[in-house]
């Protein structure tokens, strides 16, 4: 596998503070209702305790990218270090990249009426700082690496509530949500 | 709930009618015994063909963000579907517009070839709509779909250009056309159901949405009144109504796999 940088979500460490989001929306100012950073809530169904666990995603930046290979007008790019990037002023807003996503990355600009999607904040990485949301993220829940050369023991590349898609092989990694442990009084 | 795209409803429909009318002119010139008037296939049913479909392509402008982009929609051939379908319907367009202007292209051979070019666009254009962002859609079933829109609309657009010995063939094609799309409608929300998450939330989508029942039962009304040997006047209008109803359905109610995240796939 070439050069994939992908993000590293432990869900272990979320909180859920939606900071990553808020972060993604200072620097980008996207429309109102657009977001390319997302904190999903696992469900009960998945995550049945008390506290909550969380799935904070933005566009996987896939080894194979569907949005890329659907674009008729090839508005998207794969870098060499395999961010997948979206040239707005190519695109010509013809929706196709938002249906054949299924991780729902790429969302229609209104106002624009083009695509927009997560760029991992390509020019801080090539300034030498970290995405947006990475920097911002208060617990360290979130970063990034090259995931054709990490050691990735003990991250999963599916886990339950996002889909999977073995054709696009997104490169987000994750880290399970710790089980809550049940701690009696008679407990040493 | 996604958009009902109508764009994307009007040209579908619309290109698809155009292609199962000359499908079936075609298929007719092959039945014909020579002294039924098909030795060529008519000008004016070509000029019908080309009409719908340069209407159908002026609707699909509408659903671009920027339409002055259009042509530049050829420009990813190598992967993308919708490039492959501005080449495969651009490609029927200008054969039937050529067979519009040329007696000798309408001639059962090349109206056979601009008939299996035509379904090569239909199905061409089925994978443009059958995105892997939704499993329900992302299979074959676009395909059968945009088909019995071509098979339903053929025979009630072509009625008017066949000779009255081609007649009582149309409606049986039509009648045809028409069970085997109510059984298809039927069956496939049903067989969602037994899906993974996402495709069972889309089964269950068309299951309760009363215009997925109003539009099984202008299937079956149409099916119920298409009898007799010869295409009745307002037959045509209630296939439309039927098959624009249906495919506004089939943008707007299957679930995209991003709603579901954070829950079981
Ligand atoms: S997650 Fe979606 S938008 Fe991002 S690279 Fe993969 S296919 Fe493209
Ligand atoms: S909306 Fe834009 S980026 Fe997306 S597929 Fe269409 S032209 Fe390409």
């Amino acid at each position: 596998m070439k050069k994939q940088l992908g993000f590293l979500v432990d869900t272990e460490k979320c909180i859920g503070c939606f900071t990553c989001a808020m972060a993604c929306k200072n620097v980008y100012h996207q429309q109102k209702g657009i977001v390319w950073r997302q904190v999903h809530p696992m469900g009960e169904s998945i995550y049945p305790h008390r506290e909550r666990a969380w799935l904070s995603l933005a566009c996987n930046h896939c080894e194979n990218p569907v949005c890329l290979e659907q674009c008729p007008v090839k508005a998207y790019t794969k870098r060499e270090d395999g961010i997948v990037v979206h040239d707005q002023d190519a695109c010509i807003g013809c929706g196709n990249c938002v249906r054949s996503c299924p991780y729902g990355a790429p969302r229609m600009n209104p106002v624009e009426k083009r695509a927009e999607k997560c760029s991992m904040c390509w020019q801080r990485i090539d300034a030498g700082l970290d995405p947006a949301c990475v920097h911002s993220c208060p617990v360290g829940a979130l970063s990034i690496a090259d995931i054709s050369t990490a050691r990735l023991d003990g991250w999963v590349q599916y886990p339950a509530g996002y889909p999977e898609s073995r054709r696009l092989n997104p490169s987000t990694r994750f880290k399970a949500p710790r089980q809550p442990r049940e701690v009696r009084r008679n407990d040493a | 709930m996604n958009s009902m795209e109508l764009p994307l409803v009007i040209f579908t429909v619309l290109s698809q009618g155009a292609v199962g009318l000359v499908a079936l002119t075609a298929a007719r010139q092959w039945a014909s015994d020579g002294g039924s008037g098909m030795a060529q296939a008519p000008r004016t049913a070509w000029l019908t063909a080309v009409a719908l479909l340069a209407l159908g392509a002026f609707a699909a402008m509408f659903h671009l963000g920027h339409m002055g982009g259009a042509v530049r929609t050829l420009a990813n051939l190598e992967s993308a579907w919708l490039s492959r379908e501005g080449l495969a319907l651009g490609a029927t367009g200008a054969l039937l517009l050529a067979g519009y202007l040329s007696p000798g292209l309408r001639a059962r051979g090349a109206t056979t070839v601009a008939a299996v070019l035509g379904v090569t666009a239909v199905l061409v254009t089925s994978m443009t709509y059958a995105p892997a962002g939704f499993p329900a859609l992302n299979n074959a079933l676009p395909g059968v779909f945009f088909l019995l829109t071509a098979a339903v609309l053929g025979p009630a657009l072509a009625a008017p250009f066949l000779p009255d010995a081609h007649q009582p063939a149309a409606m049986r094609a039509l009648r045809a056309a028409l069970l085997v799309s109510l059984v298809i409608n039927l069956v496939v929300p049903c067989v969602w159901l037994s899906g993974g998450t996402v495709m069972r939330l889309t089964g269950e989508a068309f299951l309760t949405a009363p215009l997925y029942w109003l539009r099984l039962a202008l299937l079956g009304a149409s099916y119920a009144l298409a009898r007799g040997g010869r295409m009745p006047a307002w037959m045509l209008p209630l296939l439309a109504a039927q098959e624009l109803l249906g495919r506004a359905l089939f943008f707007m109610l299957p679930v995209h796999a991003s709603v579901n995240i954070g829950n079981p796939f």
